[in-house]
């Protein structure tokens, strides 16, 4: 045809049209890797309080993002990418703590791992109240853990319900009774 | 006395307050809260103290891990380089765009990585499969651990007498230049990448290892986690554990062929390098403790 467009640009958005895809649209790996560097230090950060290696850690949060491709790329819910992530790299930790522990040589170990937030060294750095939230932290059932962290990653009571598989009214009641703890040792 | 004020004469639950403060109320039931705060200093003072609470809590939990994040650019790099590859092996055969972009996309994603890691992957001359998976063994592994198929690792036939004398040299011998090549160009990398890699054995010669193509492999001298000065106190560790009689020469051949950075955790009890080996800050993690000297001795 006479009127073809010449162009090769243009003739590469006239197939994406046609084959209903629109290159205009920021490409699917340029927003996961926006998304990457917008959450990686938040999943990092929630992956060690698994107990988990700087190194393990990292490798969990390539896959949550290796997932969250896929996952977009089959056009799945774009909803609450947050809760998604969170929910990705809490069952990814999980597993790879519960392989940790399976594994022969450091197994019996990896149970007894403090919180890495909790190490001795650091806890004379810091101060009184640190301490004191510290050990308080250290205390608490894992559940009521998780919850503060997520909580503190931002998340809502609903996706920290979802993710954990609790009640909403749980959630509440966990961070209440924390919190209380918390405030409690401080008035001593 | 109304309703609403005798409501108002009790005091909230530290649960309304806390859902209030997250913002989890209905807004008139927030309204309530907010008009019950208004007129209520022992609230007010209750709802402070779990703000203080939630703060205390906050500074644990970020202010130690927050200093220890490490940059996000290589692990981004590393992803991106991922999700080209995903790109390119998904959208082949189905969408016209993608497989039309394709070229020029792998292209510029790749170009990009070198950049980022200082790593040139030679693209003109290793189009064909092997090298790309080389290539993307090397992204994938962060080259910690060498390539087993390129890399399987090779002995000497010696013995424990060999290994633990005293005239033992403690320092690798050099590495021909020539057999050096041989490694870069099995490992796809260019004499431009070269400089980023050191030609390291895998099993040192001190346990026995070969100078041979199949013990030696290109490894990042850059500073990642696993590093050539953890990999020495490794096989520093080893050497005074097969010559006191501990471990059998060849399982301490073995371990550090088949997947050195688990043999390390193993013996050194530990799921990260320890700092003095290293030359890092741990993150997370703390030295359990170690049942034999960590300072390996020699002769």
């Amino acid at each position: 045809m006479g009127d073809a467009p010449k162009d090769s640009t243009l003739d590469i958005r006239l197939l994406a049209v046609a084959t209903g895809r629109n290159p205009a649209k920021p490409r699917l790996e340029e927003e996961v890797t926006e998304l990457f560097d917008q959450w990686h230090g938040a999943l990092l950060r929630y992956l060690t309080t698994f107990g988990l290696s700087q190194h393990d850690s990292e490798e969990i949060v390539q896959e949550v993002f290796l997932s969250l491709f896929s996952h977009l790329q089959k056009g799945k819910a774009r909803t609450n990418l947050r809760g998604w992530l969170f929910r990705v790299a809490h069952n990814l930790g999980l597993k790879r703590k519960e392989a940790e522990r399976k594994a022969v040589g450091i197994a019996a170990d990896v149970e007894n791992l403090p919180h890495p937030a909790l190490n001795p060294e650091e806890e004379l750095a810091s101060n009184r109240r640190q301490r004191q939230v510290s050990s308080i932290l250290r205390a608490l059932p894992e559940q009521d853990r998780r919850c503060l962290y997520l909580r503190a990653e931002g998340l809502r009571y609903r996706e920290i319900a979802e993710l954990l598989g609790m009640a909403v009214g749980s959630v509440a009641a966990s961070l209440e009774r924390s919190l209380t703890r918390f405030q409690r040792a401080d008035q001593r | 006395m109304s309703q609403k004020e005798s409501q108002e004469s009790f005091h909230l639950s530290d649960r309304d307050l806390l859902l209030w403060a997250d913002g989890e109320l209905s807004p008139q039931r927030a309204a309530g809260i907010r008009r019950h705060l208004s007129a209520c200093w022992t609230c007010r003072t209750r709802m402070a103290e779990l703000e203080h609470a939630i703060a205390d809590f906050v500074q644990c939990y970020r202010r130690e891990l927050d200093a220890r994040l490490p940059s996000a650019e290589g692990p981004r790099a590393l992803l991106k380089a991922r999700l080209a590859e995903r790109t390119a092996s998904s959208g082949a055969g189905r969408n016209i765009w993608l497989t039309r972009m394709r070229p020029v996309r792998a292209a510029s994603v790749l170009a990009a990585f070198v950049l980022l890691t200082g790593v040139a992957i030679r693209l003109s001359r290793h189009g064909n499969v092997r090298s790309q998976a080389r290539e993307t063994y090397m992204v994938a592994n962060l080259g910690e651990i060498p390539d087993t198929n390129l890399t399987p690792g090779a002995t000497n036939p010696i013995g424990i007498w060999d290994v633990c004398s005293a005239n033992v040299s403690t320092n690798d011998p050099a590495v021909p230049d020539p057999l050096k090549r041989e490694v870069l160009k099995e490992y796809g990398l260019n004499e431009v990448a070269a400089n980023g890699y050191e030609i390291d054995y895998l099993v040192t010669p001190q346990l026995g290892g070969a100078a041979n193509i199949r013990n030696l492999w290109p490894q990042p001298s850059r500073n990642t986690v696993w590093n050539a000065r953890v990999k020495d106190a490794l096989e520093d560790r080893l050497h005074y554990l097969v010559c006191s009689g501990q471990v059998n020469l060849a399982t301490a051949q073995r371990e550090i062929s088949q997947d050195w950075v688990a043999a390390y955790k193993k013996y050194f009890r530990t799921k990260e390098p320890l700092q003095e080996h290293s030359g890092r800050k741990q993150i997370g993690m703390q030295r359990r403790d170690v049942p034999f000297p960590l300072v390996a001795m020699r002769g």
